[in-house]
């Protein structure tokens, strides 16, 4: 039953957050000077204005409609019904259980945002280099010289194809004192 | 029309375009047997790529990839259990239980055969229907495109994800953020935030990668940390007895006839249209209960009903310039950035273009028959590629591709964001490919719309009053309403939520 709860306050919470998004959107097109528009001619907040309307709509059913009643329904129809299918549900219970039964997928997520934010300073090949490393790890390859080994290898090949092959410019950040 | 195909034909065999195809092929049918690795994320990641190609090539190579993948996704369906694509789950009912009685050579071969008749068929019948019904919609007026871009968005709300409320929320976020960036009429800056890197709007690859491929490494990679892989079976010999041929030739026909016209509506795309083949072979054919125990015909119309479904999805692209579904929405995409608006118009602005595209696929379709008859156990090795190597590789290409773009930061801050966004729509059905979709036909419909009120002066029953665009409406809304008519039907249900699994 816990499950079926979460779900259903989840898709509230969604609904809130998708209602408040559409009025901050709608709140935005207002703020748009009013010389850009000419009278009679639909301007530049006319389309806008219907998609936040919609969206607006959208996000207040998700909060108002009657989900209990139909999971409700649902589990009274089948128990074991899979509502939420959770990798883990030993290790559901708190939060911060979850979080550290799931370590690897949020170590992942932040490997992937920060070579993304680091990439352009640090250089291509470094980061790419360190990504490869860190992915593979996290990926279950134990076996360092496998990882170091193929990490450089792909960059190196990634990098030279892209960059002689298909003209690509991709920095080289602070690797670039050393090559001059 | 004959002398236009000819020309396109003399295009398509053009040395630099045949070889180009072969690779595309090549490439398709490689992702369509990993799984994990879909058409529409291989997609979005070739479009820097094609950026320096001619129109001609670059569709060429796109759409050889993209019905490459359906080729391929059958021979893991068949000899691993693992469809390679959405398209080809219903093919692993019948094809593995070939595989294990021993049959897994003649599977693989009407798989083929199937494929390229469905697929030759789908060509032909874009050959001769494509021109007249974009002559049609030259009648359309702003008013009409519009109620069209509504239809064809509602229907593909309706049939990906397992919620309409769901997906409507998804479209409508796409199409906010179409509306980012500079309003090309007045010139305001819309939703900028003050940051003049958004003044150009959000390319829809920064999007289509973030929540396409980054998500699928993520997805994947979380599966090699707690699934492990089956075992592969070894087809002896790619042959098929001339007895089972003919067996299975009428469901080759029916699901090459069904899946051509589900394939044609926008939204429904080839995942569905296996599922609705299926199931109605199961109700038209003779000896009903022999499918689902390894009969041949399970095999044969599924595979069939899904190529002749991704080439009729082309029909609407290239006609009308409503993409179906994902990969179509992504092929739209590149057409755009490659300064080619689809639509009615296309077939007389860039005729050359689409008769050297469609000549194309009547040569991808014989590639790939050549290509896979003997290449089928090689290709099936190719899943025992560890994803662990792959998916970093993968994700390194994709970052590329979003950097090549414009080199901006922006957009690669944009990329991380869109994949965590992305990955929460995905793991709450949250279906993603109308989001794609509406962010790429976003411009196109705010155009429309304001062109509609401009000639109505403001009102906006201009859109209930012309007939066509009326009809269109009331069928959107129709299609809105389909799911909660059709709740009953299981087959329905499963197909939809296959649909966003896959994505």
């Amino acid at each position: 039953m816990d499950t079926l709860r979460k779900a259903v306050t989840r898709t509230r919470v969604e609904g809130l957050v998708i209602l408040l998004v559409a009025l901050g959107y709608l709140w935005e097109a207002h703020n748009v000077p009013e010389f850009y528009q000419l009278p009679g001619v639909p301007g530049p907040t006319t389309f806008p204005r219907l998609l936040g309307i919609v969206f607006a709509l959208a996000g207040l059913w998700l909060l108002v409609s009657p989900q209990e009643l139909k999971v409700w329904k649902k589990a009274a129809g089948a128990p074991a019904a899979a509502q939420t299918p959770e990798p883990a549900p030993a290790a559901g219970r708190g939060l911060l259980r979850r979080i550290a039964a799931g370590w690897h997928f949020y170590v992942m997520w932040a490997v992937i945002l920060a070579y993304l934010w680091a990439m352009p300073d640090l250089g291509f090949p470094l980061a790419t280099f360190l990504l490869l490393v860190a992915f593979i790890f996290l990926l279950g390859e134990t076996r360092w010289h496998v990882v170091l080994g193929l990490a450089a290898a792909a960059t190196i090949l990634i990098y030279v194809s892209f960059r002689m092959g298909l003209n690509v410019r991709l920095p080289l950040g602070i690797l670039e004192a050393w090559f001059k | 029309m004959f002398e236009h195909l000819l020309n396109g034909f003399a295009v398509a065999l053009l040395p630099t375009n045949l070889l180009i195809a072969l690779a595309g092929c090549l490439v398709g049918t490689l992702i369509g047997v990993l799984p994990g690795l879909g058409p529409t994320a291989t997609l979005a990641m070739l479009i820097p790529l094609v950026f320096s190609m001619p129109p001609a090539t670059a569709m060429i190579l796109l759409t050889s990839v993209y019905y490459g993948s359906m080729y391929g996704g059958s021979t893991t369906s068949i000899l691993v259990n693992i469809p390679g694509e959405s398209a080809s789950v219903i093919t692993t009912i019948d094809g593995h239980k070939m595989a294990m009685q021993g049959r897994a050579g003649s599977a693989l071969a009407i798989a083929a055969i199937g494929s390229f008749i469905a697929g030759t068929f789908a060509v032909l019948m874009l050959t001769f229907v494509g021109a007249p019904i974009a002559t049609y919609s030259l009648h359309f007026g702003p008013a009409e495109f519009f109620s069209l871009m509504v239809f064809g968005l509602c229907t593909v709300a309706s049939l990906t994800g397992t919620n309409v409320a769901k997906s409507v929320i998804t479209t409508c976020f796409g199409l906010m953020i179409a509306t980012v960036g500079i309003d090309l009429v007045s010139g305001a800056a819309r939703f900028t935030f003050g940051n003049p890197f958004l003044q150009d709007g959000i390319d829809f690859v920064v999007v289509a990668i973030g929540m396409f491929a980054f998500t699928e490494v993520i997805v994947t990679a979380r599966e090699v940390r707690e699934g492990v892989r089956p075992e592969i079976v070894k087809a002896e010999k790619v042959w098929i007895q001339w007895k089972e041929f003919v067996y299975s030739l009428p469901s080759i026909l029916r699901g090459t006839v069904f899946g051509f016209l589900v394939g044609m509506l926008p939204g429904a795309g080839a995942t569905l249209s296996t599922f609705i083949a299926y199931n109605l072979e199961k109700r038209i054919c003779r000896h009903p209960e022999r499918l689902g125990t390894g009969d041949i015909r399970g095999v044969a119309n599924p595979e069939s009903a899904n190529n002749a479904a991704s080439g009729a999805s082309l029909v609407p692209l290239l006609t009308l310039g409503l993409p179906g579904g994902g990969a179509t929405a992504v092929m739209l995409g590149a057409l755009m950035m490659l300064d080619i608006t689809p639509g009615p118009l296309m077939f007389q602005k860039h005729g050359a273009m689409i008769w050297a595209l469609i000549a194309s696929m009547y040569v991808g379709n014989a590639l790939l028959l050549l290509l896979n008859w003997p290449l089928v156990n090689l290709f099936a090795r190719v899943m025992s590629v560890p994803a662990k190597y792959l998916m970093p590789i993968v994700l390194v290409i994709s970052t590329i591709g979003v950097w090549s773009l414009s080199y901006s930061e922006v957009d690669l801050v944009l990329t991380g964001a869109a994949g965590v966004l992305g990955y929460y729509l995905r793991k709450y059905k949250y279906p993603i490919e109308p989001l794609i979709l509406g962010l790429i036909l976003g411009g196109r419909m705010e155009q429309a719309y304001r062109q509609a009120l401009i000639i109505s002066r403001g009102s906006n029953w201009i859109f209930l009053e012309h007939p066509i665009s009326l009809a269109l409406l009331i069928a959107a809304a129709l299609f809105l309403l389909l799911p909660t008519l059709l709740k009953k039907s299981k087959q329905f249900m499963a197909a939809r939520e296959t649909s966003v699994e896959a994505a």
